[in-house]
């Protein structure tokens, strides 16, 4: 995977690259801010950038107009937004750049690496990936669809919205692959969602419901 | 006896000082420009009344007035400068007006700042007054002039006699800054030297007149055409929350790019290490620690959301949509702002807003929030917040709403409070795009 950073805080972008490098993934390019980030995606192409938010100049959201940008531009390349907050109006603005290659992950997730790397790789391969801090924040709002969910069905829907597919959630919530599409179709029911098959889709689905 | 002598030296020598050229030249600019000054003034104004007689002709009148304190203003301008030559005293200028909010058009918005501007017409106040300083002024540069040529006599007596030869010029007349009703011709040596010595003493009242009226002038320039007390006030407020809003901002940054990469970049080396760790015992330990900066950057998230929340960069509306969110009741926001407030008004609407949130949820059991936010009305922010709940809100004393229209006032802003019991309640909050007296 040909990966491409932008962060302007040294440590982390050197941390960021050494552990990528560890796991055998290729850091082609490892960047300051936006202006660079764009002319870095240009001449390598990557697979999947990982991007700051908040960078120079202005240190508000240049990221996040990059990689709407790079959505538009540069279609094959995936986006992770790497940020110290989560700002649901970020999520959704990313989520409407289109479907699938997008990702927002607070930067401690990075602590934990092997779902860090998943994630990125999800996001290199089209899929999305959002931070459970996401969902929880909406997973809030009043609803009675929602209240109608049993708790382990909340759990299925939080990680299906995080971007997860069927395999990973039975994975994580130590289920067989049987009893998490049961609890999928259940939820989808009760939310009355159609229950699509592609992941990102479903992922699509579960935010604009959350959203609405 | 040295009390005396000093006195005296000072009383005969001030002719002979700098600083009696300077007084004597500041009194001639203040008697040429305040004269005339006041004049155009005056007639202005009495034509803008004139005029304001009829409908039509009230707007030729408003005209004339603006015009008229527009001219004062610019005089003002003068005579502070001429102030600062003579004297070095710097009297600052007060803020420029207002532009008048609320009217599209930019000449009519003028227009009515400028005829709102209370600095403007304290100048008008300042032209009037002058007018009898100018002519004391003047006839303190008048003695001096006529005092100096009384002086020259002696001179023009040894060189001509009473008259040049050969001339049929009348003879010398003494010059005498009071009109006594006779003329007094010099005729001998005696003579001329008596004018000579009315001369300097007619030089003696110029220059203590001079001296009298620049102090008396300078006075009345620093208490008109200054910035007034209530106008440096302002200004000194806008300054005060504006940097502090500003310094928050600076704290917010400075945790964002120290504190959490840190704790970030400390949580990254956690990870690897746990990668590599090789056995149970010490990857508990590890797992601990991550607990722990995790909740660490999980408390600073908070700090700094409360200090000075990030997605505020991208707008009001924005920040409100992501407060909104996470709210357990529905909350529906309506935004209308063609042109953002100042950074300083932006946060504190920001936190306001995010109160009267917080109130609705916690008291009034409703339904559905509505929030409202535009800026048509008068130039000013405007932000709603309605709820459907049961009503029963009020601003007493020691309440959340009291405390909120407090900190609102800080800015002149207002906040009102509609909620009979029952509901619905309506809260009310108006901010100033700007702090007034701040710079744009």
């Amino acid at each position: 995977m040909r990966v491409v950073i932008a962060e302007d805080a040294a440590v982390l972008r050197e941390g960021l690259t050494r552990l990528l490098a560890d796991h055998g993934h290729d850091v082609c390019a490892a960047v300051t801010d936006a202006e660079a980030l764009r002319a870095a995606v240009s001449a390598q192409r990557p697979d999947v950038v990982i991007a700051d938010i908040r960078m120079p100049p202005t240190h508000t959201d240049e990221g996040l107009r990059a990689a709407l940008a790079i959505r538009c531009g540069f279609p094959a390349t995936g986006v992770l937004l790497f940020s110290q907050y989560i700002e649901t109006r970020y999520v959704a603005r990313l989520l409407e750049s289109g479907t699938g290659g997008v990702g927002y992950l607070l930067k401690e997730r990075v602590g934990d690496v092997a779902d860090f790397v998943s994630a990125l790789e999800r996001v290199a391969a089209g899929g999305t990936a959002l931070d459970p801090e996401v969902i929880s924040q909406l997973l809030h709002r009043p609803d009675p669809g929602l209240a109608s969910l049993t708790l382990r069905e909340r759990e299925v829907l939080a990680l299906m919205a995080e971007g997860r597919s069927n395999s990973g959630i039975a994975d994580e919530l130590v289920l067989s692959e049987g009893t998490v599409e049961k609890h999928i179709a259940s939820t989808f029911m009760k939310l009355s969602l159609e229950p699509e098959p592609g992941g990102n889709r479903r992922v699509l689905a579960v935010l604009r419901y959350l959203r609405e | 006896m040295d009390e005396i002598r000093r006195v005296t030296v000072l009383l005969l020598g001030a002719p002979f000082t700098r600083r009696a050229r300077r007084d004597l030249r500041f009194c001639a600019v203040g008697a040429i420009t305040g004269v005339p000054g006041f004049t155009v003034i005056a007639v202005t104004l009495v034509l803008a009344l004139a005029f304001s007689a009829s409908v039509i002709g009230a707007i030729v009148g408003l005209l004339l007035a603006a015009a008229a304190v527009g001219i004062a203003c610019r005089l003002g301008a003068a005579h502070r400068r001429a102030l600062w030559r003579a004297t070095g005293e710097r009297v600052s200028a007060p803020a420029p007006p207002q532009a008048g909010r609320g009217e599209p058009r930019r000449l009519v918005r003028q227009l009515i700042g400028r005829l709102r501007d209370p600095d403007g017409w304290r100048s008008v106040e300042y032209a009037a007054l002058k007018l009898p300083v100018a002519v004391a002024e003047g006839y303190a540069v008048a003695a001096t002039v006529i005092g100096l040529v009384d002086c020259a006599y002696p001179l023009a007596w040894v060189a001509f006699g009473n008259r040049p030869v050969g001339s049929n010029m009348k003879p010398l007349k003494v010059l005498f800054p009071v009109d006594h009703g006779q003329h007094w011709v010099v005729k001998t040596w005696p003579g001329a030297l008596t004018t000579a010595l009315l001369g300097a003493v007619c030089v003696l009242v110029g220059v203590w007149l001079a001296r009298v009226m620049t102090l008396l002038d300078a006075w009345l320039i620093r208490s008109l055409l200054g910035p007034s007390r209530v106008s440096e006030l302002e200004r000194t407020r806008a300054i005060a929350v504006e940097d502090a809003a500003w310094a928050l901002r600076r704290v917010e940054r400075d945790l964002h790019d120290g504190a959490q990469v840190r704790l970030a970049a400390v949580t990254l080396n956690l990870g690897m290490a746990r990668e590599k760790a090789d056995n149970d015992a010490l990857r508990e330990l590890l797992d601990a620690a991550q607990a722990q900066v995790r909740g660490a950057l999980a408390d600073l998230r908070r700090i700094a959301g409360g200090i000075h929340p990030p997605v505020l960069d991208a707008g009001l509306a924005d920040a409100l949509a992501s407060v909104a969110t996470a709210c357990p009741i529905p909350v529906r926001i309506r935004a209308d702002l063609p042109e953002r407030p100042s950074p300083a008004i932006e946060t504190m609407a920001y936190f306001c807003t995010a109160e009267l949130l917080a109130n609705a949820i916690k008291h009034s059991s409703a339904r559905m929030i509505e929030i409202k936010i535009d800026s048509e009305r008068m130039h000013a922010l405007r932000i709603r917040v309605a709820d459907d709940g049961v009503g029963g809100a009020a601003a007493h004393r020691g309440s959340g709403l009291e405390g909120l229209a407090k900190r609102v006032s800080t800015v002149d802003g207002t906040l009102r409070v509609a909620s009979p019991p029952g509901g619905p309640t309506l809260v009310t909050v108006e901010l100033p795009m700007r702090i007034r007296g701040g710079g744009t």
